[in-house]
């Protein structure tokens, strides 16, 4: 089981500094495709999970492909699951294949009764498969659909009420995409079931500023979590209380300590939420 | 508004190919247009795709230097999509690209190096598969010993080489300069087996009656005709395959 507190994103870089060091992280999540294989990852990661509570997060299934998901990828994801025995499974609500060809990128959906019918439909596949709950995780997002006619956080929402799934709440990726698309970040908070809430991620972004003044945020895993996403974060716990909180950094990895450090700032924040606001 | 599939092979078009304006009319547009906005996940594909490249063949990379790697498989990315949503499975046709890869072309042992590196990178990522125990054909009946087909491990492969890819590979990734100029680049033949074991990652080289006999005996040929391959040293090099956790199945009969 996955405790009520801050977590860290386990790259490789870290394996053996965890084994040796012994951090006093409150659990690990890893990308799930990231120990596909077998040897020396997979070993790391059993050793690891004798002493850690792990969350195994899938960034490859395709919850969005009208054609249904790869066997095969569903498959190794089950073994996966079945010898890590994680606290938490989660994925996407994006689409990466189409007609067999896969795309190394979490691509955008458009947001549409058929959409929703496809992503329920595999995600029910999913969990039926893995027998087990997974959570459905927000997007951070660079385009949208002229097509979309439901609000995102209105979609997660139904999802979750058709297939009983829970929701990653990816507060990073709400900001990222509220100033990309230039909505409400607060409102779409407010708007997700907070009952359905099982882990929060964090990551850092980047600001790319073009020559000409345009700006657009870039999801890039590649710094610590900006004032405004912390901001948003003591939001979120305010609203949904003490849920397992994830720090993920993917490109330039720090050294542990720093997401050690970064883990600690999510526990100080929600620490000073006296109760679990979903049962006060 | 097009349906779901529709839409996605649109957006697969505009992410493969720069000018493919299918999807754009499906795209808001504000300050920045269609195209820009697929730019950017274009451009995340194509480099998560590159970065895979370079970590499955750092030995090319130090040979070619980063910036030549990078068109190299710039190039490779363009003209091979992933298929599997599982990265480690991609780029196992690099080494035949690099082949025909004309800036490369006076490297003549560049594709060899890659086909090394890839094997290495199978052998590292295969699943954790059971090996057979040594004493496996002692529950075989005697005459039935010629009927008996193997399956190799998932982390084997064979590598029938026209250079020393292995120490080529192994002087560059050093940075051992001296290692490197004493190797004798000409072509000539060179007969590898690589595999994980117990303790890792393991190359072998074999004469070339001895890669016959081991190849053979990878592809699932009745033992009965392996044995052919070299009579003589066939026992030794059974015991070797099995001792060094080559080989996981096995069968009698067709």
């Amino acid at each position: 089981m996955i405790p009520a507190a801050a977590g860290i994103g386990l790259r490789f870089p870290h394996h053996r500094a965890v084994l040796e060091e012994r951090p006093a992280a409150a659990w690990f999540e890893v990308h799930a495709e990231n120990y596909f294989g077998g040897g020396t990852p997979l070993e790391y990661l059993d050793a690891i999970r004798r002493d850690y509570a792990v969350s195994l997060h899938g960034v490859g299934l395709s919850l969005g492909s009208v054609g249904g998901l790869d066997e095969r990828h569903l498959s190794r994801l089950g073994s996966l699951v079945k010898r890590i025995e994680p606290g938490l499974v989660s994925e996407h609500l994006a689409w990466t294949a189409v007609d067999g060809t896969h795309f190394a990128d979490l691509l955008p959906l458009p947001l549409t009764e058929e959409t929703l019918s496809v992503v329920a439909h595999n995600l029910k596949v999913t969990q039926d498969f893995l027998g087990r709950q997974i959570l459905l995780e927000n997007p951070s997002s660079y385009l949208r659909y002229r097509g979309s006619t439901i609000p995102e956080w209105e979609f997660m929402s139904e999802v979750a009420e058709r297939t009983d799934c829970g929701i990653l709440c990816d507060v990073n990726n709400i900001f990222v995409s509220a100033c990309n698309h230039r909505f409400d970040a607060r409102q779409y908070l407010r708007r997700l079931p907070a009952q359905r809430i099982g882990e929060i991620h964090l990551a850092g972004h980047r600001l790319r500023r073009l020559e000409d003044g345009r700006s657009i945020r870039i999801d890039d895993h590649g710094s610590r979590v900006c004032p405004e996403v912390w901001a948003l974060y003591v939001d979120a716990v305010t609203l949904f209380g003490r849920v397992p909180t994830l720090i993920e950094w993917d490109t330039d990895v720090p050294p542990l300590a720093v997401l050690l450090d970064e883990a600690a700032q999510a526990e100080s924040f929600m620490s000073s939420e006296p109760t679990d606001a979903r049962t006060a | 508004m097009p349906g779901l599939l529709e839409l996605q092979r649109a957006l697969a078009g505009a992410l493969l190919e720069e000018n493919a304006p299918v999807a754009w009319p499906h795209i808001a547009e504000d300050e920045f247009t269609a195209a820009e906005r697929l730019a950017i996940y274009r451009n995340t594909c194509r480099s998560t795709l590159v970065e895979t490249l370079r970590m499955s063949y750092p030995a090319v990379e130090r040979i070619v230097g980063p910036e030549f790697f990078d068109v190299a498989a710039e190039r490779y990315v363009a003209a091979h999509p992933a298929h599997s949503g599982y990265l480690n499975e991609y780029g196992g046709e690099f080494a035949a690209f690099l082949g025909g890869f004309e800036p490369a072309r006076a490297l003549a042992y560049l594709p060899d190096v890659a086909r090394f590196e890839w094997a290495l990178s199978v052998a590292a990522n295969a699943p954790d598969v059971p090996v057979l125990e040594p004493g496996v054909l002692l529950s075989v009946e005697p005459d039935q010993h010629a009927d008996v087909r193997f399956a190799p491990h998932p982390s084997v492969s064979c590598l029938d080489l026209g250079h020393p890819a292995d120490e080529i590979a192994d002087a560059v990734l050093a940075g051992d300069d001296a290692a490197m100029a004493q190797i004798d680049l000409a072509p000539r033949a060179l007969f590898l087996v690589a595999h994980r074991g117990p303790s890792g990652l393991e190359t072998e080289r074999l004469s070339a009656r001895a890669y016959e006999f081991v190849w053979r005996l990878f592809a699932g040929e009745p033992l009965g005709r392996v044995l052919d391959a070299a009579p003589e040293q066939a026992p030794m090099l059974l015991a070797q395959q099995l001792s060094k956790g080559r080989l996981s199945a096995y069968r009698v009969g067709a």
